[in-house]
């Protein structure tokens, strides 16, 4: 047992650190394009790595990196659900703007007049419903009639970001705002509570501590998880043993929608409070490597979403404080992300050889891996 | 199964000597930097480095930082120049200055944070969708100077931001430590509108705005339109705008920006044509240019940051962003600055338009002239650049 666990961790733990020392050599060899910096300057990839360490470490660099992770968490979980099935979600861009726009209505329209106690769980509820229901339409679509969700999703990440972007301007935009913007729902009761003592770890982090035991559960110890894990690792042996793969579709797509919905939802209530036109993120994207990276893996999905969000929360110490350019950061996080991808595959591929995998669609390959080495 | 573990420690052997290689390597270049790069991922190991970097400036300089909106620092746009402005200042002033450019909208509390931790005196934020976010800082942080470039703090009785917009509050006495920059943008505009109409041939001028609710784009406008009858009173001004309320369309999308004003311009037969809509805007460059008519740009230089249409880029009506951000700052470190908006015009050195670059363009002789003439009486206040409704589209 041991073992097994020292084995899953070193592989990964090697990767982030070659990728590092690569992502070292890049930054030495590129610190002549940083102001103020020698080209080929030794200490600029220590003080840059510092800087980042800097970042994460202090008090308040951990609570961020908390915060930064939650969504990247839900959202991880909800890919990672779809994969199990053999569903790749790309719509988390939508659902996630999904779930961040409901949650708006709800509080602009009652966290005024009703406390925060029945404003904020109608608003999660509203936002995990939201996302659902953008995860159940290529759902429904794929079950009905076949279409591909990987197309059907992208398709509708543009749909609904356009939906958000009316709602933002329409029918939620302050009257008098000189460009379209929402309330600002910290002013309305509206936002979760952050903690005593921190300044913005809000209890939307233990949504996401939560959902993580939850998923695990649901997948591992449910019927419904048996069939989404059976659907995904073989759908025509799972509809012979007579399990219904196309509801197990619309549900599973719904599943994944609404934890991305909830990413939404969460961060919109505790950390961003307000949108203006246009609003967007990464996340819908980043959530796929988190998934990827813990090979669909809830409990792996805790600590590449923990992974990613420390990532976000130090790089604005080694922009300000090392001087490295944000774009220099990016591909370094790129570098790492490919590093223990590479790895992933580099296993997949290596049981693949030993004839130990059956031919699977490229998606579930990895959550074939992971469902061994969690037991 | 037993291959595996050996290819893990195959793996980790190899990672220790290139470590051990790589921090001998760093030694040697700089015998201060004690560990490994390798070690960081272990958090507990490299808290050093970090704190022996950013205390090599000496703890009474004056600190600069900037956080620029979503995209690049180096975008010959709003970011870019803010940035250049509190350059400027850093370096007149012996100050030291960072940026911080937002992954996204997720990041604008925490990246002005980060500067709200190191101690920085001034913290100069980019653009109208940090200005929240900029407002709840500096009623937090009462200490600390916040300049915010192109925005207009609207603040409640107790200084929160405002979100009615009814804006009761007096921002300059609830936070007198928040600027905000905004600029007389008609006076530009009425400039750009008399080079318009003295390299027109045909008597018949156009521009084009992102969208009609917007007062800062109206007052470029009002401006231009008023500029050219200045200059020749028989001008025909045609003024349209890309969107009614889409925002993309009307600032974010060149190719939409592009068709629309291939009609724009063929329907009304303008040949000089202004364009007041950020990067849909710089689409009506490209369709000038493809028309073979004039262009004029907006906000900075774009003969140099949109090198792609300066064939036909005559000028452009200019914010001076960076003289506005690095003036004020200055005048923080002076002691001599206020709370509240800080207008940039003609009289500040705010506004203007750029140098003609482009020596295909033949100007009239007279235009010079004139064009001086205009700014002084501007910088006099006794010339009139907008209209009575200034900031609001009453046109058709």
């Amino acid at each position: 047992m041991t073992r097994r666990v020292i084995q899953s961790l070193a592989e990964p733990l090697a990767a982030i650190v070659l990728a590092l020392l690569a992502g070292g050599i890049m930054i030495f060899l590129l610190s002549g394009l940083v102001p103020g910096r020698q080209p080929f300057d030794a200490r600029l990839p220590i003080d840059a790595y510092g800087a980042l360490v800097s970042g994460i470490v202090s008090f308040n660099g951990l609570t961020s990196t908390l915060v930064y992770s939650t969504p990247l968490i839900l959202g991880g979980l909800g890919v990672a659900v779809g994969f199990k099935a053999g569903l790749f979600n790309i719509g988390g861009r939508g659902q996630f703007l999904m779930g961040s726009i409901a949650s708006v209505a709800v509080i602009s329209a009652i966290g005024g007049a009703t406390g925060p106690w029945i404003a904020i769980p109608l608003a999660l509820l509203a936002g995990a419903l939201a996302g659902a229901l953008a995860g159940f339409i290529p759902g429904f679509l794929k079950a009905t009639s076949g279409a591909h969700e990987v197309v059907t999703t992208i398709m509708l990440n543009y749909i609904l970001f356009y939906v958000s972007n009316w709602a933002i301007k329409g029918p939620l935009t302050l009257p008098r705002a000189p460009q379209p913007t929402t309330q600002d729902i910290s002013e309305l009761n509206g936002a979760l509570y952050v903690l005593p003592f921190t300044r913005d770890l809000h209890i939307g982090v233990f949504i996401a501590l939560l959902a993580v035991p939850i998923i695990w559960f649901v997948l591992y110890k449910t019927t419904l998880g048996f069939e989404i894990r059976s659907a995904g690792a073989n759908p025509d042996a799972a509809r012979y043993a007579g399990m219904k793969t196309r509801r197990l579709i619309v549900l599973t797509m719904s599943l994944s929608g609404l934890l991305m919905g909830l990413a939404g939802s969460v961060t919109l209530l505790g950390q961003v409070h307000q949108t203006s036109f246009g609003y967007d993120t990464g996340i819908g994207f980043d959530a796929i490597t988190v998934a990827l990276l813990a090979s669909s893996n809830p409990i792996g999905v805790l600590f590449s979403g923990l992974l990613l969000g420390a990532m976000r929360a130090g790089s604005p110490a080694m922009q300000s404080q090392a001087g490295v350019p944000p774009d220099l950061i990016n591909a370094l996080q790129a570098i790492i992300l490919l590093f223990l991808i590479v790895n992933v595959l580099r296993r997949v591929l290596a049981r693949r050889r030993a004839g130990t995998s059956t031919p699977e669609p490229a998606a579930l390959t990895a959550g074939k891996y992971s469902t061994e080495s969690v037991q | 199964m037993a291959r595996l573990p050996r290819k893990a420690i195959a793996l980790l052997a190899v990672s220790a000597l290139v470590a051990a290689a790589c921090s001998s390597a760093a030694a040697t270049a700089s015998p201060t930097a004690t560990p490994t790069p390798a070690a960081t991922p272990t958090p507990a190991a490299t808290p050093t480095p970090a704190t022996s970097a950013s205390a090599s400036a000496p703890a009474t300089a004056f600190k600069i930082g900037v956080v620029t909106d979503v995209g690049r620092v180096d975008d010959k746009n709003f970011n870019q120049y803010s940035y250049q402005g509190a350059k400027d200042a850093a370096d007149a002033l012996g100050a030291s200055v960072s940026y911080l450019v937002p992954k996204d909208a997720t990041e604008y509390a925490s990246d002005i944070q980060q500067f709200v931790d190191q101690k920085t005196n001034v913290i100069v934020t980019v653009g109208f969708n940090l200005g929240n976010d900029t407002i709840k800082a500096a009623k937090a942080n009462p200490d600390i100077w916040f300049v915010a470039v192109d925005v207009a703090p609207c603040v409640d009785a107790t200084g929160a931001p405002d979100s009615t917009f009814a804006c009761k509050g007096d921002a300059a006495t609830l936070l007198p430590h928040l600027i905000g920059i905004q600029f007389q943008e008609d006076q530009a505009g009425y400039l750009a509108g008399m080079v318009a109409a003295a390299v027109s041939k045909t008597g018949v001028i156009g521009q084009l705005g992102g969208i009609n609710s917007n007062p800062a784009v109206v007052r470029y406008m009002q401006g231009y339109e008023l500029g050219a009858k200045a200059y020749k009173s028989s001008v025909t001004v045609d003024s349209g705008f890309f969107s009614t309320g889409d925002i993309t369309k009307a600032y974010g999308d060149p190719v939409f920006g592009k068709t629309f004003s291939q009609q724009f311009i063929s329907q009304k037969k303008v040949d000089v044509l202004f364009q007041v809509a950020g990067a849909t805007g710089n689409g009506a460059l490209d369709a000038a240019c493809a028309a073979g008519i004039y262009a004029i740009g907006v906000d900075v230089d774009q003969y140099q940051s949109y090198p792609s249409a300066d064939k036909c880029i005559v000028t452009s009506a200019e914010k001076h962003l960076a003289s506005a951000v690095s003036q004020t700052i200055k005048a923080i470190n002076a002691g001599t600055a206020k709370g509240g908006i800080s207008k940039f015009n003609a009289a500040n050195d705010g506004i203007g338009i750029s140098a003609f670059q482009n020596t295909s363009v033949t100007l009239p002789s007279d235009l010079q002239g004139k064009l001086d003439a205009a700014l002084a009486a501007m910088k006099a206040g006794t010339l009139t650049t907008c209209t009575a409704q200034c900031g609001t589209w009453t046109g058709k």
